[in-house]
């Protein structure tokens, strides 16, 4: 868990980017979800260390933001938008069956989001932040199979850079 | 654009954010209400409006804080500006026309308070803040009277401790952050912060590392609603039984200004009151929770006298004829070199000066120290050119020969990292192991333990301009070029397992800078009072030495003392050998608080008499032949003296239990049964003549302290200019900002101050000369020989924590939880190369003695040094240090 | 007429009805906003009602009210919420039974009964404890040795004796806006005063309770 030695050079290399230190707390966030695919407890308080900050600070501003997950979350993230224009195209029915489709899985997180600005593809998704639709619950769990078994390349987690999605 | 910058303490300063001001004169018409003032340019429009009589509503905003416009109910007409400005963030500027009560800014007003109320829960009748609450009051004042919001309002888990202190009820909460911004922008500790976004926003802390800051009572005191509590405080009462006197913090040397509040005759509060050259409304948690320990089962009430072997409740007419005819007898047997006089640094001025008086005036014993080798000579401490708390803002540099002020003088921490850390004032930390300070010091310089002369050498040479060498010494004169103003060193005794000689070297080295001011780092309480009244050996009352104020001195007592005496170490040998046959200890406890417990229990045990003026039955009472308990702080009105030499009163709260002698009392009711009647029924009067008699008190009588707002330093001659009269302004009240009109500043218990057209703050203080020059330090000592590292040893480093094994803290619950178990502190190298981990027992060798103690891993102690905590209960550093040697060399051996 | 004539009030006062009563066997029927001693109220399932505010106390004009908090302890609450009242004692050589103590009271924890016929021989008596005050397991007040009550009189005790309406108005009837206390449940509304019971205000129109 939290940044490895690896991530420790690269930290230092974001951090050297900024005027002050404390800039740099998003960016290793994103970091260290990348890496754990969460923000782990140890990587807050790494972070903390590295930035010269309590990890009390690191976690307020962790917390602030939904994209980042302090839970273990799956590898790929499918977000449901259920604003306006997917909610009357059957956002909502899109959300239940997907969430009830992938509730076992521990690769597939499904999350509910608010507007994703993908109105005109209603009923609208992301996986890793890349946009999907229109699409039923069929259609949908089809591109995230696609995304599994590798014949689409996933985002990380944090939507920063293309990965090879862990079997 | 043509704007400048104009950095303001007020504005955020940590990326030297300044806010653009247009340019103009330094002073600016602002119209507001209708009345126009004179304000400052860049002064805040919400501080100029309470400064010229207009309270705009606010939660966010604090005088003390940074600005950050969260609350939204500071809301004002500008005209020329569009829409609604928060006042909290606008700088003033030249014509401009403010409206605080026009319909647009009531309705403003309603609305955010309607909106703020929509999630509070009007948990009124149970919340401590209840009766006293801004919300309430503002709301009252400037709310709409009723609310549209029928919906639930969001529910939490409540009340959930954040820290042994402080309990967070989050549905009361309404974000204004200054919680949050104190933890960060005053005190230095973020442990807190706004977790969640929007509705969900919370007050955290990082999942299991509680609020652990010793300054977090002031985040419940700034709260403006009931959304942080005390737990000591807890339910204990309602503001409506409250009553309240102004005093001072009795807890260390700083003597915060503070309001002191009782109910059904118990302390249950002290807030912290804003003296702007003190504390600055701060407190730290020891000084604002240490109150249960006045109320302890375990005060005496009782005077006590030993008969057939036993210490039985006795009389005081008895108990002081016992005391009297003990110490007659001495006189007899041993004369006057036979009775030393210890302690007297945790009482008042008041019973200092009587003791002095007692001792040197009519025992003729100059055997008296208000130090237990815990100190710095008072040669030094009374000779040495004085800085006050303000001048650290506006130093050139400070430089810190002290131990860690954030363990030992908390609000005097918070002044120097204010003055390093906002405003710009050079730090130079010198300084055998990192603390509190450290973080915010612009050069720091390592020493070993008992050798700091080199270290201030360098320091000395870069504060006139020749860095030499070294990295440090060329950011020091980086830091310091260019800069105006006093060098302020804070000199206090780093660790007290080395000799005082070391650090006075080394403060010596400075003393050539110019405008060179020292400002004493010594912790107890009325240490600095008890020195300039005489409780040292070689001085008498009013910093004079003894030889300088003989002839004045024999005028006013009829006697003084022929030849100096023997400072604590002295005096505790000579008890071991029998020299010194009767001991008497005035509110002190020689076997926790002497750094060499070993001579302490020696002396105890040999000296023939001892009478314990104690107000608890500690070790040092224990075997002693009279008890006599004193009334404490918060039971009898008095003066202190603080680091400063501050004259500041202590007021009287609650009434003493049982029976006890005012504490000034004691030696005036000596002295009569010894012959000498000091003649002398109130306090006033001991304070008249201190005034009087002591020459570094001229003036400073007690119409003079009674009036004096913030106190007056000492000498009043170099100060008079400084004292101010009349109630504080406008500025934040005791816990909550006043509703206008301002309420009175908490008063007088015993008499009304006086106030009278001579009280205008601008009146002239009267500053008669004293009458016998004062003492000057000059002559500093040779260097003394510091044995070489020895590379199998370790050196031993050991000072005060906050929660020590004092009676504040033990005989108070919420605090006695505080404390830690003493632990032998080591850098993780000397760790490993000893073989042996955290957690371990290991067995301590010095010269000295031994003990057994836990290894800690610490980070702040260099290789080759060892940390122990000095006032730990139990045994510790005390029983491994040897008073007479200039480092205390330690061995460390694992015990299977 | 003539000797008889110095008797003729006497006489006329013979055959008038008799106004006074055989007090103490019988009592008249106090009105309903009379102020007699204080209870202290618990809800339905035994919990205090009073938190400990000092409300009552902070208002009292004879100041005879004595009132400490405490923290409820979470696994025994004594009442619901962070705290209860832990001491509770009224003076009853200062109570002047205004009410005010009632009308403050967020939770209707205490209200006054019409019990008003006590004397008592020692002084620490008049100081009645919360143990005294408190309701019993019926919701009835709890009789001191020196009380003399007939029976029934310990029927009329509870949050509906809120002496002033709301409005100031004596002809206002209340609505039930209080919760249950334990023995009695929900008490009916208290009558008003005088008027018209037909004009007034329908019972939901009513001012804050």
């Amino acid at each position: 868990m939290g940044l490895t030695d690896a991530d420790q050079r690269r930290a230092q290399q974001i951090i050297d980017r900024y005027p002050y230190p404390k800039s740099a707390v998003l960016p290793l966030l994103h970091l260290a979800q990348d890496r754990d695919g969460w923000v782990s407890p140890e990587a807050m308080e790494q972070i903390a260390e590295l930035l010269g900050l309590t990890p009390a600070l690191v976690l307020g501003t962790c917390s602030f933001y939904t994209m980042f997950k302090r839970e273990p979350a799956g590898a790929l993230v499918v977000s449901v938008c259920t604003n306006l224009s997917c909610m009357v195209n059957g956002g909502f029915d899109l959300f239940d069956q997907l969430r009830s489709r992938y509730q076992e899985s521990s690769d597939v997180s499904v999350e509910e989001v608010e507007c994703i600005a993908h109105c005109d593809h209603a009923p609208a998704f992301q996986v890793n932040y890349d946009f999907h639709g229109p699409a039923d619950a069929h259609g949908a769990a089809d591109v995230i199979e696609q995304y599994l078994d590798g014949r689409l390349a996933a985002r990380t987690i944090s939507g920063t850079a293309r990965q090879e999605v862990p079997r | 654009m043509t704007t400048n910058a104009v950095p303001m303490s007020q504005w955020p300063s940590e990326h030297r954010y300044t806010i653009p001001v247009a340019p103009g004169p330094e002073t600016v018409t602002v119209t507001i209400d209708g009345r126009a003032a004179q304000i400052p340019r860049g002064e805040l429009l919400i501080k100029a409006a309470q400064d010229h009589g207009t309270y705009i509503p606010r939660f966010c905003w604090h005088e003390r804080l940074k600005p950050v416009g969260m609350c939204r109910m500071c809301l004002v007409e500008i005209e020329g500006m569009r829409g609604l400005q928060i006042s909290c963030a606008t700088p003033v500027a030249d014509g401009m026309v403010v409206h605080t009560t026009s319909d647009a800014v009531t309705t403003a007003q309603d609305g955010i308070l309607e909106f703020l109320l929509i999630n509070h829960p009007l948990d009124c009748p149970v919340c401590d803040r209840g009766g006293e609450c801004p919300l309430q009051d503002q709301t009252l004042a400037f709310g709409p009277g009723e609310s549209r919001f029928v919906e639930e309002k969001r529910h939490f888990e409540k009340p959930v401790p954040i820290s042994d202190l402080v309990m967070l009820d989050r549905e009361r909460c309404i974000q204004c952050g200054r919680c949050t911004r104190f933890a960060d922008e005053v005190a230095g500790d973020p442990l807190i912060d706004f977790g969640g976004r929007g509705g969900s926003t919370e007050v955290i802390t990082y999942l299991d590392e509680p609020f652990h800051s010793s300054f977090s009572g002031n985040t419940v005191q700034i709260c403006p609603v009931g959304a942080l509590t005390a737990r000591p405080y807890r339910f204990r009462a309602r503001p409506w039984d409250l009553a309240s006197t102004e005093t001072s913090c009795g807890a260390c040397a700083v003597a915060c200004r503070g309001s002191l509040e009782s109910t059904s005759n118990r302390l249950v509060r002290l807030l912290g009151v804003d003296s702007e050259p003190v504390n600055q409304g701060w407190l730290c948690d020891k000084g604002r929770y240490g109150l249960d320990w006045v109320h302890s089962d375990a005060r005496l009430r009782q005077p006590m006298v030993r008969r057939a072997g036993e210490l039985v409740e006795s009389s005081w007419p008895d108990a002081l004829d016992a005391a009297a005819a003990a110490i007659r007898n001495t006189l007899d047997t041993h004369g006057p070199n036979g009775i030393a006089v210890l302690g007297g640094s945790r009482g008042v001025n008041e019973d200092a000066y009587l003791w002095a008086r007692l001792a040197k005036g009519v025992l003729g014993t100059d055997h008296v120290d208000a130090q237990l080798g815990d100190g710095l000579p008072a040669d030094v401490v009374l000779g040495m050119p004085r800085a006050t708390i303000p001048d650290l803002d506006r130093a050139k540099a400070i430089v810190l020969l002290a131990p860690d002020l954030k363990e030992e003088l908390p609000v005097l921490y918070l002044r120097v990292r204010r003055a390093a850390h906002d405003l710009g004032v050079p730090l130079v930390d010198v300084a055998v192991r990192d603390h509190g300070l450290t973080p915010y010091a612009t050069a720091v310089l390592r020493h070993a333990p008992g050798d700091p002369g080199a270290a201030a050498g360098v320091v000395a040479d870069a504060l006139v301009g020749r860095p030499g060498r070294t990295k440090v010494g060329k950011a020091i004169v980086d830091a310091t070029d260019g800069r105006d103003g006093p060098v302020v060193v804070i000199l206090g005794r780093t660790s007290v397992a080395e000799h005082p000689d070391a650090i006075v070297h080394a403060a010596s080295r400075l003393t050539g800078l110019p405008q060179v001011r020292f400002l004493s780092a010594l912790a107890n309480p009325n240490v600095h009072g008890a020195l300039d009244l005489g409780l040292t050996p070689g001085f008498l009352p009013g910093r004079v030495s003894l030889d300088a104020g003989r002839d004045h001195f024999t005028k006013a007592w009829g006697a003084v003392p022929d030849a100096v005496g023997r400072d604590a170490a002295g005096i505790l040998r000579a008890a071991a050998t029998g020299e010194i046959a009767a001991l008497v200890l005035v509110g002190c406890d020689p076997l926790a608080e002497c750094p060499d417990r070993n001579l302490a229990r020696a002396a105890l045990e040999q000296a023939d008499t001892v009478i314990a003026v104690s107000a608890f039955m500690d070790t040092a009472a224990f075997g002693a032949t009279v008890v006599l308990p004193p009334t404490v702080w918060g039971e009898q009105s008095a003066t202190t003296t603080n680091l400063e030499g501050r004259v500041v009163r202590l007021g009287r709260r609650v009434t003493p239990d049982g029976s006890t002698l005012e504490s000034w009392r004691i030696p005036a009711e000596l002295a009569a049964r010894l012959g000498s009647d000091f003649d002398l029924e109130t306090v006033d009067e001991v304070q008249d003549e201190i005034a009087r008699v002591a020459p570094a008190f001229a003036g400073v009588d007690a119409s003079l302290l009674r009036r004096a707002r913030d106190g007056v330093v000492l000498p009043l001659a170099d100060h008079a200019d400084e004292v101010t009269f009349g109630r504080a302004g406008a500025g934040p009240g005791p816990s909550w900002e006043p509703i206008l009109p301002v309420p009175e500043v908490v008063g007088d218990d015993d008499r009304s101050p006086s106030t009278s057209a001579s009280d205008s703050p601008s009146a002239a203080v009267p500053a008669p000369t004293p009458p016998v020059p004062l003492h000057r330090w000059d002559a500093p000592p040779d260097a003394p020989s510091v044995p070489p590292l020895d590379a199998y040893a370790l050196r031993l480093v050991a000072g005060h924590a906050l929660y020590g094994a004092d009676a504040i803290v033990a005989a108070t619950p919420a605090l006695a939880s505080l404390t830690h178990e003493p632990t032998l502190g080591l850098n993780a190298r000397d760790r490993d190369r000893l073989g042996v981990h955290d957690g371990d027992r290991v067995r301590i060798t010095t010269a000295r003695g031994s003990v057994d103690l836990a290894v800690r891993t610490d980070a702040q102690t260099p290789p080759g040094t060892a940390w122990i905590v000095a006032n730990a209960a139990g045994p510790g550093a005390p029983d491994l240090i040897d008073l007479t040697s200039p480092v205390t060399e330690l061995r460390v051996e694992t015990i299977s | 007429m003539g000797r008889l004539s110095g008797f003729r009030v006497t006489i006329t006062q013979v055959f008038r009805p008799r106004v006074t009563e055989k007090f103490p066997q019988e009592k008249r029927p106090k009105p309903p906003r009379f102020h007699g001693r204080h209870v202290l109220n618990r809800y339905e399932d035994g919990m205090e009602k009073c938190i400990g505010c000092e409300l009552c106390a902070g208002v009292c004009p004879a100041q005879c009210i004595y009132v400490r908090g405490a923290d409820n302890l979470t696994d025994a609450p004594v009442s619901p919420g962070e705290r209860y009242g832990f001491v509770y004692e009224i003076n009853y050589l200062r109570c002047i039974h205004c009410d005010l103590c009632v009308e403050a009271c967020p939770t209707e924890a205490i209200t006054e009964t019409k019990l008003f016929e006590f004397s008592f021989a020692r002084r620490q008596d008049a100081i009645y404890t919360k143990d005294e005050l408190l309701v019993d397991d019926e919701g009835r007040a709890r009789r001191q040795p020196w009380e003399l009550w007939l029976g029934g009189e310990d029927d009329e005790t509870s949050a509906w004796m809120r002496a002033t309406s709301s409005s100031g108005n004596a002809a206002y009837e209340n609505r039930v806006a209080w919760s249950g206390e334990l023995g009695f449940g929900v008490r009916e509304p208290e009558r008003g005063q005088g008027g018209d019971p037909g004009a007034l205000p329908a019972p939901d129109q009513g001012g804050v309770s």
